[in-house]
Protein backbone atom coordinates (compact mmCIF):
# COMPACT_ATOMS: atom_id res chain seq x y z
CA UNK A 1 0.00 0.00 0.00
CA UNK A 2 1.85 3.10 -1.33
CA UNK A 3 -0.43 6.02 -1.14
CA UNK A 4 -3.28 6.14 0.99
CA UNK A 5 -6.33 4.36 -0.47
CA UNK A 6 -8.36 7.35 0.13
CA UNK A 7 -6.27 9.04 -2.58
CA UNK A 8 -5.86 6.13 -4.82
CA UNK A 9 -9.40 6.35 -4.51
CA UNK A 10 -9.71 9.87 -5.17
CA UNK A 11 -7.30 9.52 -8.49
CA UNK A 12 -10.46 7.47 -10.04
CA UNK A 13 -12.14 10.85 -9.61
CA UNK A 14 -13.10 12.44 -13.00
CA UNK A 15 -11.66 15.87 -13.09
CA UNK A 16 -12.29 19.19 -14.95
CA UNK A 17 -9.54 18.69 -17.52
CA UNK A 18 -8.84 22.65 -16.05
CA UNK A 19 -8.79 24.15 -12.79
CA UNK A 20 -11.05 26.47 -11.99
CA UNK A 21 -10.31 30.02 -11.92
CA UNK A 22 -10.89 31.94 -8.59
CA UNK A 23 -14.30 33.32 -8.53
CA UNK A 24 -13.72 36.99 -9.73
CA UNK A 25 -13.04 39.56 -6.19
CA UNK A 26 -12.50 35.94 -4.37
CA UNK A 27 -9.54 36.57 -3.15
CA UNK A 28 -6.97 39.50 -2.94
CA UNK A 29 -2.99 39.43 -2.78
CA UNK A 30 -1.75 40.73 0.49
CA UNK A 31 2.44 41.35 1.61
CA UNK A 32 3.57 39.70 4.02
CA UNK A 33 6.08 40.95 6.86
CA UNK A 34 7.90 39.50 9.89
CA UNK A 35 9.56 40.50 12.21
CA UNK A 36 12.33 38.46 14.41
CA UNK A 37 12.72 39.92 17.19
CA UNK A 38 11.13 43.05 19.14
CA UNK A 39 12.52 46.38 18.10
CA UNK A 40 13.91 45.21 14.76
CA UNK A 41 12.50 45.42 11.17
CA UNK A 42 9.79 43.88 9.77
CA UNK A 43 11.11 42.21 6.62
CA UNK A 44 9.29 41.48 3.57
CA UNK A 45 8.71 37.88 3.56
CA UNK A 46 6.88 37.08 0.38
CA UNK A 47 2.58 37.49 0.05
CA UNK A 48 -0.39 35.32 0.65
CA UNK A 49 -3.83 35.31 -1.48
CA UNK A 50 -6.72 35.36 0.89
CA UNK A 51 -10.30 36.17 1.36
CA UNK A 52 -9.88 38.88 3.87
CA UNK A 53 -7.49 40.64 6.18
CA UNK A 54 -8.01 37.79 9.08
CA UNK A 55 -7.83 35.37 7.07
CA UNK A 56 -4.63 36.74 5.16
CA UNK A 57 -3.16 37.01 8.75
CA UNK A 58 -3.77 33.35 9.33
CA UNK A 59 -2.38 32.03 5.76
CA UNK A 60 1.02 34.53 6.88
CA UNK A 61 1.38 33.01 10.00
CA UNK A 62 1.25 29.44 9.35
CA UNK A 63 3.30 30.29 5.88
CA UNK A 64 5.84 32.72 6.85
CA UNK A 65 5.76 33.00 11.09
CA UNK A 66 6.63 28.82 11.14
CA UNK A 67 9.85 28.29 9.30
CA UNK A 68 11.78 30.65 11.35
CA UNK A 69 11.42 31.62 15.16
CA UNK A 70 9.63 35.82 14.81
CA UNK A 71 7.50 37.84 17.07
CA UNK A 72 5.43 39.34 14.50
CA UNK A 73 3.59 39.08 11.66
CA UNK A 74 2.47 42.01 9.23
CA UNK A 75 -0.19 41.88 6.72
CA UNK A 76 -1.33 44.57 4.05
CA UNK A 77 -3.34 44.30 1.31
CA UNK A 78 -1.48 44.70 -2.03
CA UNK A 79 -3.50 47.49 -3.09
CA UNK A 80 -3.34 49.55 0.00
CA UNK A 81 0.34 50.12 -1.08
CA UNK A 82 1.32 53.49 -3.04
CA UNK A 83 3.89 52.79 -5.46
CA UNK A 84 6.21 54.78 -7.96
CA UNK A 85 5.86 53.17 -11.29
CA UNK A 86 9.05 51.87 -12.93
CA UNK A 87 8.83 53.16 -15.97
CA UNK A 88 7.18 56.82 -15.29
CA UNK A 89 8.44 57.94 -12.32
CA UNK A 90 11.87 59.37 -11.65
CA UNK A 91 12.86 57.69 -7.63
CA UNK A 92 16.74 58.59 -8.28
CA UNK A 93 18.35 61.56 -9.19
CA UNK A 94 19.85 61.57 -13.10
CA UNK A 95 22.06 64.30 -12.51
CA UNK A 96 25.56 63.55 -10.78
CA UNK A 97 24.89 63.46 -7.23
CA UNK A 98 27.27 60.70 -5.87
CA UNK A 99 28.32 62.79 -3.31
CA UNK A 100 25.16 61.82 -1.13
CA UNK A 101 25.97 57.95 -1.23
CA UNK A 102 26.36 57.22 1.92
CA UNK A 103 29.52 55.33 1.14
CA UNK A 104 33.43 56.68 1.04
CA UNK A 105 34.00 57.19 4.64
CA UNK A 106 36.78 54.82 5.08
CA UNK A 107 37.74 54.92 8.78
CA UNK A 108 37.79 51.48 9.49
CA UNK A 109 41.38 51.67 8.42
CA UNK A 110 42.26 54.55 10.37
CA UNK A 111 40.19 53.36 13.72
CA UNK A 112 42.33 50.11 13.33
CA UNK A 113 45.65 51.69 13.57
CA UNK A 114 44.70 54.16 16.13
CA UNK A 115 43.14 51.09 18.67
CA UNK A 116 46.37 49.51 17.85
CA UNK A 117 48.50 51.91 18.47
CA UNK A 118 50.96 51.40 21.63
CA UNK A 119 51.05 54.86 22.66
CA UNK A 120 46.99 55.46 22.85
CA UNK A 121 46.92 51.59 24.91
CA UNK A 122 49.34 53.12 27.45
CA UNK A 123 47.77 56.29 27.57
CA UNK A 124 44.28 54.78 28.28
CA UNK A 125 45.77 52.17 31.01
CA UNK A 126 47.61 55.75 32.70
CA UNK A 127 44.14 57.21 32.19
CA UNK A 128 42.17 54.38 34.11
CA UNK A 129 44.82 54.29 37.34
CA UNK A 130 44.25 58.08 37.77
CA UNK A 131 40.70 58.00 37.83
CA UNK A 132 39.64 55.05 39.04
CA UNK B 1 0.58 17.42 44.74
CA UNK B 2 4.55 17.34 43.57
CA UNK B 3 4.04 13.53 43.49
CA UNK B 4 1.17 11.99 41.47
CA UNK B 5 -0.28 9.41 43.63
CA UNK B 6 0.49 5.79 42.38
CA UNK B 7 -3.53 5.04 42.25
CA UNK B 8 -3.73 7.85 39.80
CA UNK B 9 -1.40 6.82 37.89
CA UNK B 10 -3.23 3.98 35.15
CA UNK B 11 -6.20 6.60 35.22
CA UNK B 12 -3.92 9.41 34.28
CA UNK B 13 -2.54 7.52 31.55
CA UNK B 14 -5.94 6.37 30.61
CA UNK B 15 -7.01 9.75 30.36
CA UNK B 16 -3.81 11.34 28.41
CA UNK B 17 -3.72 7.97 25.47
CA UNK B 18 -7.69 9.47 24.82
CA UNK B 19 -5.94 13.35 24.07
CA UNK B 20 -2.94 12.08 22.39
CA UNK B 21 -5.21 9.29 20.60
CA UNK B 22 -7.22 12.14 19.60
CA UNK B 23 -4.98 14.11 18.17
CA UNK B 24 -2.36 11.50 16.85
CA UNK B 25 -5.52 10.10 14.40
CA UNK B 26 -6.92 13.74 13.68
CA UNK B 27 -3.46 15.31 13.13
CA UNK B 28 -2.79 12.16 10.58
CA UNK B 29 -6.55 12.10 8.82
CA UNK B 30 -5.78 16.07 7.95
CA UNK B 31 -2.33 15.27 6.54
CA UNK B 32 -3.96 13.59 4.51
CA UNK B 33 -5.15 16.91 2.46
CA UNK B 34 -1.46 17.98 1.43
CA UNK B 35 -1.57 18.80 -1.76
CA UNK B 36 -5.31 18.73 -1.96
CA UNK B 37 -7.07 21.29 0.09
CA UNK B 38 -9.14 24.12 -1.33
CA UNK B 39 -6.65 26.43 -2.32
CA UNK B 40 -2.89 26.54 -1.73
CA UNK B 41 -2.88 29.14 1.24
CA UNK B 42 -5.32 26.83 2.66
CA UNK B 43 -3.26 23.30 1.63
CA UNK B 44 0.06 24.92 3.92
CA UNK B 45 -2.43 26.43 6.54
CA UNK B 46 -4.07 22.72 7.21
CA UNK B 47 -1.14 21.02 7.10
CA UNK B 48 0.92 23.16 9.27
CA UNK B 49 -2.00 22.61 11.61
CA UNK B 50 -1.97 18.71 11.35
CA UNK B 51 1.52 18.90 12.27
CA UNK B 52 0.42 20.87 15.34
CA UNK B 53 -1.66 17.59 16.32
CA UNK B 54 0.88 15.50 15.67
CA UNK B 55 3.76 17.53 18.18
CA UNK B 56 0.43 17.67 20.55
CA UNK B 57 0.44 14.04 20.24
CA UNK B 58 4.50 13.38 20.81
CA UNK B 59 4.03 15.91 23.63
CA UNK B 60 1.46 13.92 25.25
CA UNK B 61 2.83 10.45 24.38
CA UNK B 62 6.02 11.40 25.92
CA UNK B 63 4.50 12.83 29.25
CA UNK B 64 2.22 9.12 29.51
CA UNK B 65 6.33 7.59 28.97
CA UNK B 66 7.53 9.66 31.77
CA UNK B 67 4.81 7.88 33.75
CA UNK B 68 5.24 4.39 32.73
CA UNK B 69 8.48 4.24 31.41
CA UNK B 70 7.58 3.09 27.73
CA UNK B 71 8.58 4.30 24.73
CA UNK B 72 6.88 7.19 22.66
CA UNK B 73 6.98 5.25 19.31
CA UNK B 74 6.18 2.03 20.85
CA UNK B 75 3.02 4.11 21.98
CA UNK B 76 2.02 6.02 19.02
CA UNK B 77 3.00 3.21 16.39
CA UNK B 78 2.84 -0.21 18.19
CA UNK B 79 -0.71 -0.92 19.70
CA UNK B 80 -3.50 -3.35 18.84
CA UNK B 81 -6.28 -1.41 17.64
CA UNK B 82 -8.14 -1.88 20.86
CA UNK B 83 -5.15 -0.39 22.68
CA UNK B 84 -5.59 3.20 21.18
CA UNK B 85 -8.55 5.45 23.03
CA UNK B 86 -9.55 7.93 20.42
CA UNK B 87 -13.16 8.83 20.20
CA UNK B 88 -14.72 7.77 16.60
CA UNK B 89 -15.11 10.95 15.53
CA UNK B 90 -11.59 11.35 14.72
CA UNK B 91 -12.02 8.13 12.93
CA UNK B 92 -13.69 8.81 10.11
CA UNK B 93 -13.09 9.45 6.57
CA UNK B 94 -14.17 12.82 5.34
CA UNK B 95 -13.27 11.10 1.93
CA UNK B 96 -12.32 14.66 0.72
CA UNK B 97 -15.10 16.30 1.32
CA UNK B 98 -13.86 19.58 2.38
CA UNK B 99 -16.92 20.60 4.83
CA UNK B 100 -16.79 17.25 6.64
CA UNK B 101 -13.09 17.90 7.21
CA UNK B 102 -13.42 21.38 8.38
CA UNK B 103 -16.78 20.59 10.80
CA UNK B 104 -14.66 17.38 12.23
CA UNK B 105 -11.00 19.83 12.76
CA UNK B 106 -14.13 22.39 14.27
CA UNK B 107 -15.95 19.94 16.39
CA UNK B 108 -12.91 18.20 17.90
CA UNK B 109 -10.79 21.91 18.56
CA UNK B 110 -14.01 23.01 20.46
CA UNK B 111 -13.82 20.04 23.07
CA UNK B 112 -9.73 20.48 23.16
CA UNK B 113 -9.92 23.63 24.74
CA UNK B 114 -11.78 22.56 27.26
CA UNK B 115 -9.94 19.73 28.11
CA UNK B 116 -6.87 21.46 27.53
CA UNK B 117 -8.21 24.17 29.75
CA UNK B 118 -9.08 21.30 32.33
CA UNK B 119 -5.57 19.60 32.40
CA UNK B 120 -3.69 23.39 32.61
CA UNK B 121 -6.01 23.93 36.04
CA UNK B 122 -4.73 20.30 37.11
CA UNK B 123 -3.11 20.10 41.08
CA UNK B 124 -0.38 17.88 39.40
CA UNK B 125 2.12 20.73 38.43
CA UNK B 126 3.87 19.21 35.12
CA UNK B 127 1.01 18.02 33.87
CA UNK B 128 -1.17 21.75 34.41
CA UNK B 129 2.32 23.41 32.86
CA UNK B 130 2.54 20.90 29.40
CA UNK B 131 -1.35 21.92 29.14
CA UNK B 132 -0.60 25.65 29.18
CA UNK B 133 1.82 25.54 26.38
CA UNK B 134 -0.72 23.10 23.85
CA UNK B 135 -4.08 25.68 24.51
CA UNK B 136 -1.90 28.28 23.38
CA UNK B 137 -1.13 26.32 20.23
CA UNK B 138 -4.72 24.99 20.45
CA UNK B 139 -6.16 28.77 20.78
CA UNK B 140 -4.65 29.22 16.66
CA UNK B 141 -6.25 25.66 15.60
CA UNK B 142 -9.70 26.56 16.64
CA UNK B 143 -9.73 30.10 15.34
CA UNK B 144 -8.76 28.29 11.73
CA UNK B 145 -11.88 26.04 12.03
CA UNK B 146 -14.24 28.93 13.62
CA UNK B 147 -12.96 30.98 10.74
CA UNK B 148 -13.61 28.74 8.03
CA UNK B 149 -16.98 27.37 9.24
CA UNK B 150 -18.68 30.95 9.70
CA UNK B 151 -16.84 31.83 6.01
CA UNK B 152 -18.38 28.45 4.45
CA UNK B 153 -21.71 29.02 5.89
CA UNK B 154 -22.06 32.74 4.99
CA UNK B 155 -20.69 31.92 1.49
CA UNK B 156 -22.89 31.93 -1.74
CA UNK B 157 -23.52 28.87 -3.89
CA UNK B 158 -23.64 25.34 -2.67
CA UNK B 159 -21.32 25.93 0.49
CA UNK B 160 -23.59 26.49 3.43
CA UNK B 161 -25.53 23.20 2.51
CA UNK B 162 -22.34 21.36 2.51
CA UNK B 163 -21.20 22.62 5.83
CA UNK B 164 -24.45 22.05 7.00
CA UNK B 165 -24.67 18.51 5.58
CA UNK B 166 -21.40 18.14 7.49
CA UNK B 167 -22.92 19.34 10.50
CA UNK B 168 -25.58 17.35 10.24
CA UNK B 169 -23.66 13.72 9.77
CA UNK B 170 -20.73 14.38 12.15
CA UNK B 171 -23.42 16.00 16.00
CA UNK B 172 -24.47 12.76 16.56
CA UNK B 173 -20.67 11.48 16.62
CA UNK B 174 -19.31 14.40 17.98
CA UNK B 175 -20.84 13.49 21.70
CA UNK B 176 -18.64 10.21 21.57
CA UNK B 177 -15.88 12.75 22.57
CA UNK B 178 -17.50 12.92 25.88
CA UNK B 179 -16.91 9.44 26.91
CA UNK B 180 -15.16 9.14 30.24
CA UNK B 181 -11.88 7.13 29.86
CA UNK B 182 -11.48 4.45 33.00
CA UNK B 183 -11.00 5.72 36.48
CA UNK B 184 -11.88 9.43 35.21
CA UNK B 185 -13.69 10.07 38.59
CA UNK B 186 -10.61 9.28 40.61
CA UNK B 187 -8.60 11.88 38.48
CA UNK B 188 -11.60 14.37 38.75
CA UNK B 189 -12.11 14.23 43.01
CA UNK B 190 -8.30 14.53 43.63
CA UNK B 191 -8.44 17.54 41.35
CA UNK B 192 -5.95 16.19 38.46
CA UNK B 193 -8.53 16.75 36.34
CA UNK B 194 -10.83 19.26 37.23
CA UNK B 195 -14.51 19.80 37.22
CA UNK B 196 -15.82 22.49 34.77
CA UNK B 197 -18.58 24.81 36.03
CA UNK B 198 -21.02 24.49 34.31
CA UNK B 199 -20.15 21.71 32.71
CA UNK B 200 -17.57 20.58 30.04
CA UNK B 201 -20.67 19.59 28.05
CA UNK B 202 -22.58 22.63 28.62
CA UNK B 203 -19.83 24.87 27.91
CA UNK B 204 -19.01 22.95 24.52
CA UNK B 205 -22.47 22.82 23.44
CA UNK B 206 -22.55 26.62 23.90
CA UNK B 207 -19.57 27.35 22.20
CA UNK B 208 -20.41 25.02 19.26
CA UNK B 209 -23.66 26.27 18.89
CA UNK B 210 -22.02 30.27 18.75
CA UNK B 211 -20.14 29.98 16.16
CA UNK B 212 -22.51 27.61 14.11
CA UNK B 213 -25.25 30.64 14.60
CA UNK B 214 -22.57 33.21 13.21
CA UNK B 215 -22.17 30.75 10.42
CA UNK B 216 -25.99 31.19 9.80
CA UNK B 217 -26.08 27.36 10.10
CA UNK B 218 -27.87 25.10 12.94
CA UNK B 219 -26.54 21.85 15.07
CA UNK B 220 -28.71 19.17 16.47
CA UNK B 221 -26.66 18.47 19.62
CA UNK B 222 -28.13 15.58 22.44
CA UNK B 223 -26.57 15.66 25.72
CA UNK B 224 -24.00 12.49 25.56
CA UNK B 225 -25.96 8.97 25.88
CA UNK B 226 -25.24 6.91 28.80
CA UNK B 227 -24.19 4.18 26.89
CA UNK B 228 -21.07 5.24 24.21
CA UNK B 229 -19.90 3.85 21.71
CA UNK B 230 -16.88 2.79 23.24
CA UNK B 231 -14.10 4.54 21.69
CA UNK B 232 -12.28 5.43 25.10
CA UNK B 233 -12.01 1.88 26.10
CA UNK B 234 -10.64 0.19 22.74
CA UNK B 235 -13.93 -0.58 20.83
CA UNK B 236 -12.71 0.83 17.00
CA UNK B 237 -14.66 1.55 13.78
CA UNK B 238 -14.54 -0.78 11.19
CA UNK B 239 -13.00 2.13 9.26
CA UNK B 240 -9.76 1.75 11.89
CA UNK B 241 -7.93 -1.01 11.01
CA UNK B 242 -7.29 0.45 7.58
CA UNK B 243 -6.39 3.55 8.78
CA UNK B 244 -3.87 1.98 11.23
CA UNK B 245 -2.50 -0.56 9.05
CA UNK B 246 -1.46 2.87 7.10
CA UNK B 247 -0.53 4.77 9.66
CA UNK B 248 2.34 2.35 10.90
CA UNK B 249 3.04 1.11 7.41
CA UNK B 250 6.65 2.26 7.98
CA UNK B 251 7.05 1.33 11.73
CA UNK B 252 6.27 -2.08 10.95
CA UNK B 253 9.33 -2.27 8.77
CA UNK B 254 11.68 -2.00 11.19
CA UNK B 255 9.92 -1.63 14.46
CA UNK B 256 13.17 -1.01 16.53
CA UNK B 257 14.81 1.32 14.03
CA UNK B 258 16.24 4.69 15.36
CA UNK B 259 15.23 7.76 13.52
Amino acid sequence: MGLSRIRQAGGERQYEPELPAAAAGDLKPYEVFVQLERGKPHVHAGSVDAADDEMALLFAREHYGRDQSCVQVWVVPRAAIVRTDYDKDLVFRLSDQSYRFAKGYNVGEKWRKFMSDREYTEYRRGDIKEHF
Amino acid sequence: MTELPAELRPPLVELLLSAADDKFILGHRNADWTGLAPILEEDIAFSSLAQDDLAHAAALYDFICGLTGDNANRLAYGRRPAEYRCAALVELADEFDWAVAIARQFLCDHFEMLRLGRLARSAYPPLAELARRMLAEERLSLGHADQWVIRLGRAADDAPARMQAALDRLAPLAVELFEPTAGMDALESAGVYPHDAPSMYDLWEASVRNIVQEAGLRIDLRPPPPDFRGGRSGKRSPLFADLLAELTEVYRVEPEAAW
